[in-house]
């Protein structure tokens, strides 16, 4: 019935039930397992507290849209609430608060994420209603309908009533030539119009397949019990054939991007600065992580201490490094302070890069690195959901989910020369895409006063 | 960073995370566009209510008079630290400088007499660790907190003391934070949400504190170091001051750390004043906050609410989650599932010593405004009017007493429901009786607290948008006032709801 993926000394591990979620090294343990359907299942025990959380994570995100149909990944996880052969519209999230829990769904362009936290004794709650949509998504136009309508508010919400939501979607359409990454997960009004039930349907039978999923439960259960709950409401789904990945390479960029916006929500101008880099499984990427945290991770990093409190260029600055598993981008962003210029922010960003270029890095910035790698994964340890969420991404996107033990260990490697080398190696001009945002009333000048008012 | 908050907040099911199918009332020529909720009723729900316990904290009185509190979690060797100071905050605000007590707050992290800001930033980040200041601006409350990892929490208690103790504010860091604040004053009006908070709280709270959301322009240019010297040296007392704990350390270690670390900060004897409640208002009023180019409407209705005490506390918390308490509220259910106006729709409220506010809130597309404020007020009314069905009642107090198991995989929320235990002064078994209470509560409890509290002559109608789509709808209410997006009235009329 199933069959075991990972090696015997996590089997083992588990076999032996306690009230313990850690082992005698710290490390989280683990069952790895695959259905007959493809289905990858993970279970972490933790009996710390009376409660678990499930975690769906589908191989599908809004890199695998197709033309004209941007946003659609996303519109599709509404529809994942809307009922199926024994859940109707709604219930779902209906069944879950009423029982005590807590749930949510999520798109980015590398996958999408469903889960919930539930009380301990409603496990079996949670693995059907799991299942049931994987099964038998109802779908029909009135849903598409009213979730469309649902989701184009999600849109000026977050991005068409707000300063600044411009900007967001300039960054990766400019810094992107691949057109996996290239459009923002919420998509244009236009092509979330155009979606039809058609699409609902071809999208559910391509992605949502057991094949094509990880489902990770964490918490206070018993591996034996979950597994054979999950074997009997997953087992009879079909297999589909397995999708084929996008093509998420990115050509080499050999020249400065450069654009302005007009934005009539602002009233401050703003600089967003990014720089492809390589997918988040590379050798390189943790030590990029490292370039981020000592440009601006606490008060003390450099783009705060330079550019904010001693230049006083910027309002606020910040650099941040996400995962991805394609090319990713590095990104740099400043708010300009009133009576300030862009070109000033601008330079002063890029002269704290080319400081940490050429060093020297201090020791503590490295310790600093060091000390967050471990805060952070204390994060995996008292939060069944994110542990849960961890467990399934590393799964999913590297084959590794034992990544949860060793991705600190990554972190502590790094030294100082890392450092230097890759932001060497990918901060550079011809890899770079700046955007300039401007408050409308101030772009006809082009100087960027600030925008007092 | 904001910004970066932004490109997260893309893409969820939900904003929130929250109970009911319900019989929305359809105006007339408005049907719905979809059935909203169906229950099929097939899943395998265990129908008992799995029983917990809550952790008890550990309290101690420290020689100085601070009230310790500590909830055990030793799963992450981390430790997170509270020292919350009755009589700091933006509530005892001098009238001349609203907006003190947060300025105190924000400058106390700028520097101590031996120590720069910099340097105190250095010291915590290398050792990824944090200590910040904050005050309410219209609580009571100001809080020094800290965490970091178990192996440098003596680094960490002496930096939080030495920050609560001893600020120098420095001239220049007072001139750096003004330059700062003004810009934030800046990005408060290019936000919907916040320029329809500050006209909600005005109508409900006119001048009083609890009406404040950021301070004055006039008050920031008006301070001085002689007022943030002598706003600390008066208001930062242990007398009243709680220090809340939760993490990797036992109450003889936390006692004994935070005995080293705050034993110089001496009892003061003085008292501090009692806090007076608002007014209500005199009547209820519409107000609209023009935002050009604006392409939602930010739509709130609101009440004030009650005090923290009040024996109505629980129903009407059963009340707020049956109307608006997430994604199985009857708003979302209406104007979400079934209409499709919007993203979300929610209701919320907050009680103090004093008293606190309500409010149902949801942004719009502006085409729709008038048919979403309808739905909304509708369903406000609803509940005044028809009392709630047996299943729903049973359904969200279910969820609430069930909810309870996940609350213990934070042992920071445990921590928050014992501080606020002890501030309150709520009865020692508040917590433990906490299930049988909210079961307790009838249709009528809830009817009674939504005709008390949402009656018609007590909302507050508060809608941000573009005016040529927003006016119409305004109209149809009734008299009502305009402002600019930096609070300006723009007209005045005598206002009041039909």
């Amino acid at each position: 019935m199933l069959r075991a993926l990972r090696t015997a000394a996590l089997a083992a591990a588990v076999a032996v039930s306690g009230a313990v979620s850690l082992g005698a090294d710290g490390a989280i343990k683990f069952t790895d397992l695959k259905l007959k359907n493809g289905l990858r299942v993970i279970v972490s025990e933790d009996h710390s507290a009376p409660t678990f959380s499930i975690a769906v994570t589908y191989n599908v995100g809004s890199a695998d849209e197709k033309a004209r149909r941007t946003g659609f990944a996303h519109l599709f996880e509404h529809m994942m609430f809307k009922g199926s052969e024994n859940v109707g519209p709604g219930e779902h999230f209906t069944l879950v608060f009423n029982n005590g829990g807590n749930m949510n769904g999520t798109t980015n362009q590398d996958r999408t994420l469903y889960f919930e936290t539930l009380p301990a004794n409603q496990l079996e709650l949670a693995i059907f209603l799991e299942s049931d949509r994987m099964k038998s998504l109802d779908i029909n136009k009135a849903n598409l309908d009213n979730q469309r309508n649902a989701v184009q508010e999600e849109r000026r919400l977050s991005l068409d009533n707000q300063a600044y939501g411009k900007t967001y979607e300039r960054v990766g359409e400019q810094a992107y030539d691949n057109t996996a990454y290239k459009h923002s997960v919420i998509g244009s009004m236009e092509d979330l119009n155009a979606a039809s039930v058609d699409d609902v349907a071809t999208f559910f039978k391509t992605y949502y397949a057991p094949n094509n999923a990880v489902l990770t439960i964490v918490g206070d259960v018993d591996t034996k019990k979950t597994t054979a709950l999950i074997e009997k409401y997953f087992g009879a789904i079909n297999k589909q054939p397995q999708p084929k990945r996008p093509e998420l390479a990115e050509p080499a960029h050999t020249a400065e991007r450069r654009s302005t916006i007009d934005d009539p929500l602002a009233k401050l101008p703003q600089v967003d600065i990014a720089f492809v880099t390589p997918p988040a499984g590379n050798p390189d990427f943790d030590a990029l992580d490292v370039v981020s945290w000592v440009l601006s991770n606490g008060r003390s990093a450099r783009l705060n201490q330079v550019v904010v409190r001693e230049k006083q260029l910027a309002v606020n600055a910040g650099a941040f490094n996400p995962d991805k598993r394609g090319p990713g981008l590095f990104q740099v962003s400043a708010q300009v302070a009133p009576g300030k210029s862009p070109a000033d922010v601008e330079a002063a960003l890029l002269e704290e890069i080319e400081k940490v270029k050429n060093g020297p890095i201090q020791d503590w910035e490295i310790e600093k690195a060091h000390n967050t790698a471990i805060r952070n994964q204390a994060g995996a340890v008292t939060s069944t959901l994110q542990r849960a969420i961890q467990l399934g991404e590393y799964a999913l996107f590297y084959d590794n989910p034992n990544l949860i033990n060793t991705r600190a260990d990554n972190y502590m490697k790094v030294t100082a020369a890392d450092v230097q080398r890759v932001a060497k190696k990918y901060l550079t001009k011809e890899n770079r895409s700046v955007v300039i945002t401007l408050p409308k009333s101030a772009a006809g000048t082009g100087s960027g006063k600030g925008g007092q008012q | 960073m904001k910004r970066h908050a932004l490109a997260l907040a893309v893409a969820c099911a939900f904003t929130a995370v929250v109970a009911a199918q319900q019989p929305a009332m359809q105006p007339p020529g408005n049907p719905s566009k979809a059935a909203g909720t169906v229950l099929k009723n097939k899943a395998p729900v265990t129908k008992e209510v799995l029983k917990v316990s809550l952790p008890k904290s550990q309290e101690a009185d420290l020689s100085n008079g601070v009230h310790l509190i500590v909830i055990e979690d030793h799963r992450a060797p981390q430790v997170f630290f509270q020292m919350i100071v009755d009589g700091a905050g933006g509530y005892y605000d001098p009238p001349t400088i609203p907006g003190l007590a947060s300025f105190t707050a924000s400058l106390m992290r700028e520097g101590t007499t031996t120590k720069t800001s910099e340097q105190i930033s250095e010291q915590l980040d290398r050792l990824a660790a944090a200590v910040g200041v904050s005050a309410g601006l219209s609580s009571p409350f100001a809080t020094v907190s800290g965490n970091g990892l178990t192996n440098n929490l003596d680094t960490v208690l002496g930096l939080m003391a030495d920050v609560l103790m001893n600020p120098s504010f420095a001239q220049a860091e007072i001139d750096r934070y003004k330059t700062r604040t003004r810009a934030s004053f800046i990005n408060n009006r290019m936000q919907p949400g916040f320029l329809a908070q500050e006209r909600l709280s005005k109508a409900l709270f006119g001048d009083h504190p609890l009406s404040r959301v950021a301070p004055t322009p006039a008050a920031l240019e008006a301070l001085n170091r002689d007022a943030l010297v002598e706003f600390h040296k008066a208001h930062y007392l242990p007398d009243r001051a709680v220090l809340a704990v939760a993490g990797d350390i036992s109450l003889d270690q936390a006692k004994s750390k935070a005995e080293a670390a705050f034993g110089a900060w001496k009892k003061s004897g003085a008292s501090i004043g009692a806090q007076t409640a608002p007014s209500t208002p005199q009547r209820a009023t519409v107000s609209f906050v023009a935002r050009p180019n604006s392409v939602q409407t930010s739509l709130r209705v609101g009440t004030q609410s009650i005090e923290r005490t009040n024996p109505d506390y629980d129903a009407l918390t059963v009340a707020n989650r049956v109307l608006g308490g997430g994604p199985t509220g009857r708003l979302f259910e209406h104007l979400r599932e079934q209409k499709g106006y919007t993203y979300g729709a929610y209701s919320s409220f907050s009680a103090s010593r004093i008293t606190g506010s309500w409010s149902a809130s949801t942004d719009v597309r502006s085409e729709v405004t008038d048919a979403a404020l309808t739905d909304l007020l509708d369903e406000i009314k609803q509940m005044r009017e028809v009392a709630v069905g047996d299943k729903e009642l049973a359904d969200t107090k279910k969820a609430m007493i069930a909810g309870f198991a996940l609350s213990l995989e934070s042992p920071n929320g445990i921590l928050q429901n014992y501080v606020d235990r002890y501030l309150y002064k709520l009865p020692a078994d508040y917590w433990d009786t906490y299930p049988a209470r909210i079961e307790a509560i009838t249709a009528a409890d809830i009817q009674r607290v939504a005709q008390k509290y949402w009656s018609t002559d007590k909302l507050q109608i508060v809608a941000v948008g573009d005016a040529a789509k927003v006016e119409p709808a305004l109209k149809k209410l009734g008299a009502y006032e305009s402002y600019d997006a930096e609070g300006r009235p723009l007209k005045t009329t005598g206002s009041q709801i039909q």
